[in-house]
């Protein structure tokens, strides 16, 4: 049996320990693009999607003796960053990092010499996130530069936010300590909030 | 004092509860007299909020359906294995 606290991950679990293929199915869909943004993290794209696939067909085998201690996305996200640092010390790469400190050159110019604001944030954003979703131009821009982050800063940004885990998982799975990954998930967020400011004011990505 | 560009620095630890006791103080302190750094915590939490709301949607379907075909060709491998066994 399986104990994480969430009933429809134990069914779930089950279902994929009996070879059940729907559930694969299900669970496919649901935990790769958590899996990919693991392994973006250590690797280009096109290795990055290799190894989430060669992950799942192991999966196949390897849940049957998941405990469920850790929870499902936690033990996958695991698989693949295990995964990808055995790749790359056979191949002897690390991860090129770049965890310079704190403020992003374009918001750092913002500031004048006694650390006021010189050119202060304009508008405030006050529709909600749904609302401004609908708009597709804004949702194209967001695309464009998320693709532009560095590939650690993306991931960070990813498993931290949109795959919700605790700091402490996405240290573990990305093998940063907790205060470079702090400086990724700040750098990360000026950059997105400098995009929608501009798009706000002008329009325009 | 904290200065706007210091409370900029620290602004992500500030949304996600990351600050000691007295680092929060002195953000609040400092977001009551300010209403641009105000304005700049507002929009980098709702920046961060826009961001989530954007990615965990997205699936890159072709993506997904390249994994469904090969773990059902290794669930399929199985269940033979299992039958000549
Ligand atoms: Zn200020």
């Amino acid at each position: 049996m399986t104990d994480t606290d969430d009933p429809d991950e134990n069914t779930l679990i089950s279902r994929m320990k009996s070879g059940d293929q729907q559930s694969y199915h299900e669970a496919v869909r649901a935990y790769s693009p958590g899996m990919l943004a693991v392994a973006r993290f250590y690797l280009d794209r096109s290795s990055a999607e290799d190894i989430v696939q060669d992950c799942w067909v192991t999966v196949i085998d390897a849940i049957q003796t998941f405990e469920g201690r850790s929870g499902l996305k936690t033990w996958l996200h695991r698989i693949v960053a295990n995964r990808c640092k055995n790749r790359l010390r056979s191949a002897k790469r690390e991860v090129p990092m770049d965890f310079s400190d704190g403020l992003d050159p374009d918001l750092d110019s913002r500031f004048n010499a006694s650390g006021r604001w010189e050119i202060p944030p304009k508008l405030r954003f006050d529709e909600s996130a749904d609302t401004l979703m609908e708009n597709g131009a804004l949702s194209d821009c967001l695309d464009k530069h998320l693709s532009a982050l560095p590939e650690t800063q993306r991931s960070a940004l990813m498993l931290y936010e949109a795959h919700q885990h605790k700091s402490d998982d996405v240290c573990n799975i990305l093998d940063v300590s907790a205060s470079n990954l702090r400086v990724l998930l700040h750098r990360a967020r000026q950059k997105i909030f400098l995009m929608v400011e501009t798009f706000q004011e002008t329009g325009e990505c | 004092m904290l200065m706007c560009r210091d409370l900029a620095m620290i602004a992500s630890d500030y949304i996600d509860g990351e600050l000691g006791t007295a680092g929060k103080l002195s953000v609040k302190m400092h977001l009551m007299m300010c209403g641009n750094c105000r304005t700049f915590i507002g929009n980098l939490r709702a920046s961060t909020e826009l961001m989530k709301a954007h990615t965990s949607g997205t699936v890159d379907e072709e993506f997904v359906r390249r994994i469904d075909e090969r773990v059902a060709e290794a669930l399929e491998a199985k269940e033979r294995g299992k039958g000549n066994t």
